[in-house]
């Protein structure tokens, strides 16, 4: 398979009489972008908000990211969310770098949102923070919008979309850049890359809601109802799966993180070199011992039958997935495969913690990303987009209502007190961590 | 310019050996033996004085000998606290540890002493505070000092501090985030350590797994028919307004909930504030988080004796170990107080 992502750099976006790319510059026609967006019957209020880099705005309650893409030939960039389930990972894509559009709640928060800030102490802890954010600031009539535990689904449906429709402003553009993926089938890879010790990346994607709606998809697919299976890295770049509504936002792979999935990439950069990259053994994170058993049982057979030497395992969440995360491990291991896992901690407020719920001997080979529990105290910013309220009201975690020792998280003068847990995508498990753990 | 005391034993004190082992506590002015070589790298700290103590007495006399030094203590002022080095000795090294805790305990002001790896003393209390890691003798005397100085000048300047290896002190247990300088991806990290894994070379794990701490299971109920049972659940059951206010996740408090006159909790008296899972299930029967319905049943059969009158609860989802810990020693002590002999502890 063969997929090539022409890339943009992006200076700005700003707001225009039309919506076009000139010389680096994303002009959005507001009014036009609007209309668009509101063919979705459950958006009740909507706008478009730019937040930049060093901008003193702090954005929250943030749902969801994805990559201002279009794909050349015309096909969906979901396919199965945006349009028509079409096979993904092979053929062109024109895609932005350095700009990511964000759903944000106009008033309400749930379980799995974030917070990001533009500018000073609070922007090393999200790695939006270091792009142009196109933020879509919705309010919905969806029945679950103000409980805690909700699907979020006309705002990130709205993302998806328009991430595409933003991306269609490329179309008749030259790349500045190409990044070109290729991986020939197993069996016809050549002698020297043969020679090279075969690896897979196994990516347990969340599935923890037993109930549709919350989870990750692939192909427009519930990633509850799903076993482990064998994918083409390319099709995780090109957007066969979109990130769900339920896992605590440090630990979460936004949309944006999966199409520029950096162990992907890192593994692509070696192939050939030090590795064999055989591919992604694609599984999730169910919460039944039985589905946890199951899917290992699924992950070890495929990476056996593929003649896998090598493997590394990441989590897309933390607690209850660390037990397929450590079992993977263990199963993977046991069978002879040298595995690596990649994932966050969590520590407690006194650091003291048992970091992941399940520990294993077997997990002999571990990297970090980052401290769910770390407690983050910041000051007030400018400007809000969103509600800001909502980290402490609506039960986001990582932020509270009250706390006898340490007050609410959102105090009176703008300024905050929360856990890492609430960070956006802050841990960056899908392997863009800067961050690891320390012992004091 | 910050205030130290530090304390040493009565052999670097000049004043003996093993013979004089029996001194008991007293204080000086200024500094002496080793105190010579960590004030000379310290910056902005002053030893004002050091306290002496024969080994042997603080060993044999560990109360009297602690309420001395405090009695001591408790007219200067001090911002820090230094005890050794202690190097290998047994005997001095719990000396050390035990002046440490009680200083940090009563004036809560930072203690820094300094042990070998083989000195008791610290694995003793590594954990309680940064024990640096010593030589094996006072040939090392200049090293170890200076190793304390040197955290000691940044910690009171208010300066970054890195992490106890780096600080070269014995890790107390705590681990924490940090940003690499100069970065290097997760990514980048995981492929070099496969690589490695794979060609057998030697390789850092970032999260080194502990030999597993297992609870025993307890023994079996030998007589069930007369046993008092209570549940406990860490699904989140509880009244609808929360009156314990109990945290929907990284919880730190549970409750305790009257059941003496219910056969089952009723959907919309009950509920769960998990955020971990879909409450769906449990809001429309909370029975099937806090089986009361089937217990009762149970009862009436005489299957076991009595069901205690309250159940307890909290909440599980990224509930931290210690939080868990602690709550579980609070509620074992109300099980103990009213003669429940089993528990059905209920998981999500």
């Amino acid at each position: 398979m063969n997929l090539t992502i022409g890339r943009f750099t992006v200076r700005d976006v700003i707001f225009g009489p039309e919506t076009s790319f000139d010389d680096g510059v994303i002009s959005i026609n507001k009014e036009e972008a609007l209309a668009f967006l509101r063919e979705d019957d459950h958006i009740l209020d909507i706008d478009i908000e730019i937040a930049r880099p060093g901008e003193d705005i702090r954005i929250v309650p943030v749902k969801e990211a994805a990559e201002p893409r279009v794909r050349m030939d015309g096909r969906p960039l979901f396919p199965g969310v945006t349009g028509d389930v079409t096979p993904c990972g092979e053929g062109s894509l024109h895609a932005t770098s350095g700009v990511s559009v964000l759903g944000v709640g106009k008033h309400w928060g749930s379980f799995g949102d974030g917070l990001i800030d533009m500018n000073g102490g609070g922007a090393k802890y999200s790695p939006f923070s270091a792009l142009i954010n196109i933020c879509l600031v919705i309010d919905s009539d969806e029945p679950d919008r103000r409980e805690q535990q909700k699907k979020n689904t006309a705002i990130r449906m709205a993302v998806h979309r328009f991430a595409e429709y933003i991306g269609s402003v490329l179309i008749e553009h030259t790349p500045e850049t190409i990044e070109n993926y290729e991986l020939a089938p197993i069996l016809d890879r050549t002698q020297a890359e043969m020679e090279l010790p075969p690896v897979v990346l196994v990516m347990q994607a969340q599935s923890q809601m037993e109930e549709s709606g919350y989870n990750d998809l692939i192909y427009g697919w519930d990633m509850n109802r799903y076993v482990p299976t064998f994918v083409h890295p390319n099709e995780i770049l090109d957007g066969c799966l979109i990130s769900g509504s339920f896992m605590p936002s440090s630990s979460k792979w936004s949309t944006y993180d999966i199409q520029n999935f950096p162990l992907i990439k890192e593994l692509y950069a070696e192939h050939g070199k030090t590795l064999n990259f055989l591919g992604v053994i694609l599984s999730n994170l169910n919460v039944s011992l039985t589905q946890k058993e199951r899917s290992a049982t699924f992950v070890a057979q495929i990476a056996k039958s593929l003649g896998a030497k090598g493997a590394i395992v990441t989590e897309e969440g933390y607690g209850n997935p660390d037990a397929d995360y450590i079992r993977c491990i263990e199963v993977l291991e046991a069978a002879g495969i040298h595995t690596v896992g990649v994932s966050n901690e969590c520590t407690g407020r006194d650091g003291r913690s048992q970091p992941l719920v399940v520990m294993s001997e077997a997990a002999n080979a571990l990297v970090s990303t980052g401290d769910v529990s770390q407690l983050i105290e910041l000051p007030a910013a400018k400007k809000v987009i969103g509600e800001l309220d909502a980290l402490g009201r609506d039960g986001l975690s990582g932020g509270w209502a009250d706390d006898e020792i340490l007050g609410p998280s959102v105090r009176e003068d703008g300024s905050i007190i929360m856990e890492n847990n609430a960070m956006f995508c802050g841990d960056a498990i899908a392997g863009h961590s800067t961050k690891t753990m320390k012992e004091y | 310019m910050r205030k130290a005391v530090l304390y040493i034993n009565q052999f670097f004190a000049g004043i003996g050996g093993e013979e004089k082992a029996d001194l008991t506590p007293e204080i000086r002015e200024g500094v002496m033996g080793p105190g010579l070589a960590l004030q000379n790298e310290l910056e902005d700290i002053e030893i004002t004085h050091t306290v002496i103590c024969g080994d042997n007495f603080l060993g044999t006399h560990e109360e009297e000998a602690v309420k001395k030094i405090l009695g001591f203590l408790d007219e200067l002022e001090m911002d820090i606290f230094f005890a050794g080095p202690a190097f290998q000795a047994g005997r001095y090294g719990f000396a050390c540890g035990t002046i440490c805790k009680a200083v940090k305990e009563k004036y809560h002001i930072p203690v820094l002493t300094s042990m070998n790896e083989e000195n008791p003393g610290a694995e003793m209390f590594r954990k309680e505070f940064p024990v640096f890691i010593g030589g094996r003798s006072a040939a090392k005397m200049r090293e170890d000092t200076k190793k304390m100085a040197n955290y000691a000048n940044r910690l009171m300047r208010g300066e970054p501090l890195s992490w106890a290896e780096q600080e070269g002190y014995f890790g107390q247990g705590i681990r924490r985030q940090i940003w690499l300088d100069p970065p290097v991806s997760a990514a980048k990290r995981g492929v070099d350590m496969l690589l490695k894994k794979m060609a057998s070379e030697p390789y850092k794990t970032e999260l080194e797994i502990p030999p597993k701490e297992l609870v025993e299971i307890a023994e079996a109920l030998k007589d069930l028919k007369s046993a008092r049972i209570a549940v406990i659940t860490t699904g989140g059951i509880v009244p609808v307004d929360n009156p314990d206010r109990i945290q929907s996740a990284s919880a730190t408090k549970w409750g305790a909930y009257d059941i003496s006159s219910m056969d089952r909790l009723e959907a919309g008296e009950y509920k769960t504030i998990h955020a971990g899972f879909d409450p769906a299930a449990a809001d429309a029967d909370p029975n099937v988080i806090v089986p009361l319905d089937a217990l009762r049943e149970l009862e009436r059969e005489g299957v076991f004796n009595t069901l205690y009158s309250h159940f307890f609860s909290t909440v599980g989802t990224g509930t931290t170990q210690a939080e868990a810990q602690r709550m579980g020693k609070e509620i074992l002590n109300e099980l103990i107080r009213n003669q429940v002999g089993g528990v059905l502890l209920v998981a999500t």
